[in-house]
């Protein structure tokens, strides 16, 4: 198969899908309920035109790396922690898990009460899924340094700090990495989530601080617009995508020596 | 001889190790009183079945673990931690995934807070007298088992440790690489230079011939609990890699064979049941 073929020959399955689609769904009056292919690439051009897709984006992504870097900035020194101390662990895992438990949608109502619905809900949120995979990925990352390594930093003369800086950190950052990666995609998922339960009454206080959740739960309940759901529901796709590889590569940078 | 003479580097009196085993297993007697004196600059090989406590004696030397019962000395003062003057070379290499070649080489100057420059030197040297010029910049993944081998010794050697404690550095490579870092290993200690500086090494092996080729003593452990079974002396001259293919050095490995075979043999017979 040539180059050109390789590239092209998916984007003409694609293309012919979306044009059976169009027709289908012009054909079977549907529109309103079922997105428009053309619909689409209409709401994406109105919404990047005016600004609400950027606006709604750039503060859900806001409160998304906010949460997550308090996640990290909690989790990290915890699982550490239990990953290096037995007797932490055997006290600390029973309660970790049981709040793990709780899934992070279920105190929603709790963050709103406490916080209010100026987007601090959806940020404890955030927070409180992504700070799980942090914290669990940095323990296990951390017991399962090989012993050897601590014996032999000792026995080169490395004291309790540098072995926490030169063994335990490196030792534990892969791990700690994936764990990061993880915990973004949680957090991505729960802001969408926090949004959408707390969406509605935004829109009547009229707040200007709606993300990409509040947006759609407007679009679902005020605008009726079936076709721009879809298109949050793509960007939403593309944006955890993006970080993922972002993530990925930042890794490669980072730690040359996980490259096999 | 004076190196009979002088005071021992290290003395381990009566030392006996208990482990508690695992998921409330009981106890595990790993060692029972041992008692030895290590010579300065004196290169010692221990020998003995596999699971009689070779690794934990060199571990309480290193000062990863602490004896049970008795007492260990180095230099007259008891052993308290792990300390850059005992430097280990692990059987497993040890090395830091995350460190280069020259990373993990100038980590022990680097620990010792050594200055960038000079460490880096020295640690560009060590890599060129191991043979790994060249290899400087690689990950210890990017190694091969040889390699990995002779950059855990330049590692070692960086921090010119008085004692060298050695567990199986060489079991995992493969045969012509084995003969090949013996004989560095030989050079690099000093080998048929009389010197009164040259380092300790306690070097334990599952290979009686590489304990014969090497060793001005070999300590023979009996299997658990480890205990001494026989301390054997090599009057070998030196330099001892030309002696590779001695009648003498297969007499000795045949003489010793005959003291551990039983055993080797028992231990074999435990494990089976
Ligand atoms: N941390 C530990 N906890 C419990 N038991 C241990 C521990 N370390 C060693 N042992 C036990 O002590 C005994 C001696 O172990 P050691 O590793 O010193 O033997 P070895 O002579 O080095 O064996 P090999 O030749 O297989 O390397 C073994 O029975 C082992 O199971
Ligand atoms: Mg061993």
């Amino acid at each position: 198969m040539s180059p050109a073929m390789r590239i092209g020959l998916p984007f003409a399955v694609v293309a012919i899908v979306l044009v059976a689609w169009e027709i289908a769904v012009r054909a079977s009056h549907t529109q309103g309920l079922v997105p428009l292919p053309s619909g689409v690439v209409h709401s994406a051009l109105a919404l990047t035109e005016d600004g609400t897709l950027f606006s709604a984006l750039g503060s859900s992504l806001e409160r998304v790396v906010i949460g997550f870097a308090i996640a990290a900035a909690i989790g990290i020194p915890i699982g550490l922690a239990i990953g290096t101390v037995p007797v932490l662990d055997r006290t600390l895992r029973p309660v970790l898990d049981g709040l793990r438990g709780v899934a992070p949608i279920a105190w929603i109502p709790m963050a709103i009460l406490w916080l209010g619905v100026r987007g601090d809900a959806a940020l404890f949120v955030v927070a409180y899924a992504a700070v799980f995979p942090f914290i669990l990925n940095t323990s296990e990352a951390a017991r399962r340094i090989p012993r050897s390594l601590f014996h032999a930093a000792e026995s080169l003369g490395a004291g309790r700090l540098l072995l926490i800086r030169s063994v335990v950190l490196p030792g534990a950052l892969p791990f700690v990495f994936t764990g990061a990666r993880i915990a973004m995609a949680f957090a991505w998922g729960s802001i969408i989530a926090a949004e959408l339960a707390i969406g509605i009454k935004v829109q009547t206080a009229r707040r200007a601080v709606a993300g990409i959740g509040q947006l759609m739960v407007d679009t679902l309940y005020v605008r009726r617009d079936v076709d721009a759901l879809v298109l949050y529901m793509i960007v939403i796709g593309i944006v955890s995508f993006l970080i993922d590889s972002g993530l990925r590569r930042a890794q490669a940078r980072l730690m040359p020596w996980t490259q096999r | 001889m004076d190196a009979a003479m002088s005071k021992p580097i290290i003395r381990l009196d009566a030392v006996s190790k208990t482990f508690q085993a695992p998921r409330g297993g009981g106890m595990v007697e790993a060692l029972r009183e041992i008692s030895l004196d290590v010579r300065p600059g004196e290169f010692l090989s221990i020998i003995g079945p596999s699971g009689c406590g070779k690794s934990t004696l060199l571990s309480l030397v290193a000062g990863f673990l602490s004896p049970s019962a008795g007492e260990i000395l180095f230099e007259g003062k008891p052993i308290t931690g792990p300390a850059p003057e005992r430097g280990v070379m692990f059987q497993d290499y040890a090395l830091f995934p995350w460190r280069t070649v020259i990373g993990n080489i100038e980590f022990g100057p680097f620990a010792r807070g050594v200055g960038r420059r000079a460490r880096r030197d020295k640690a560009g040297e060590l890599a060129e007298l191991v043979g790994l010029k060249g290899f400087e910049d690689r990950y210890p993944h990017e190694l091969s088992g040889g390699m990995r081998q002779r950059c855990a010794l330049a590692r070692l050697l960086a921090n010119e440790p008085k004692v060298w404690l050695m567990d199986e550095p060489l079991a995992a490579v493969d045969l012509q690489t084995r003969i090949i870092l013996q004989d560095e290993l030989l050079r690099l200690w000093g080998d048929g230079v009389e010197s009164a500086d040259r380092p300790t090494v306690v070097f334990v092996t599952h290979g009686i011939d590489e304990a014969v080729l090497l060793a001005d003593r070999v300590v023979v452990l009996a299997r658990r609990p480890g205990r001494i079974k026989a301390v054997i002396d090599i009057d070998l001259p030196r330099p001892r890699a030309p002696l590779r293919s001695v009648p003498e050095v297969a007499r000795i490995v045949d003489q010793l064979w005959s003291v551990i075979r039983d055993e080797a043999a028992m231990a074999i017979a435990e494990e089976g049941n």
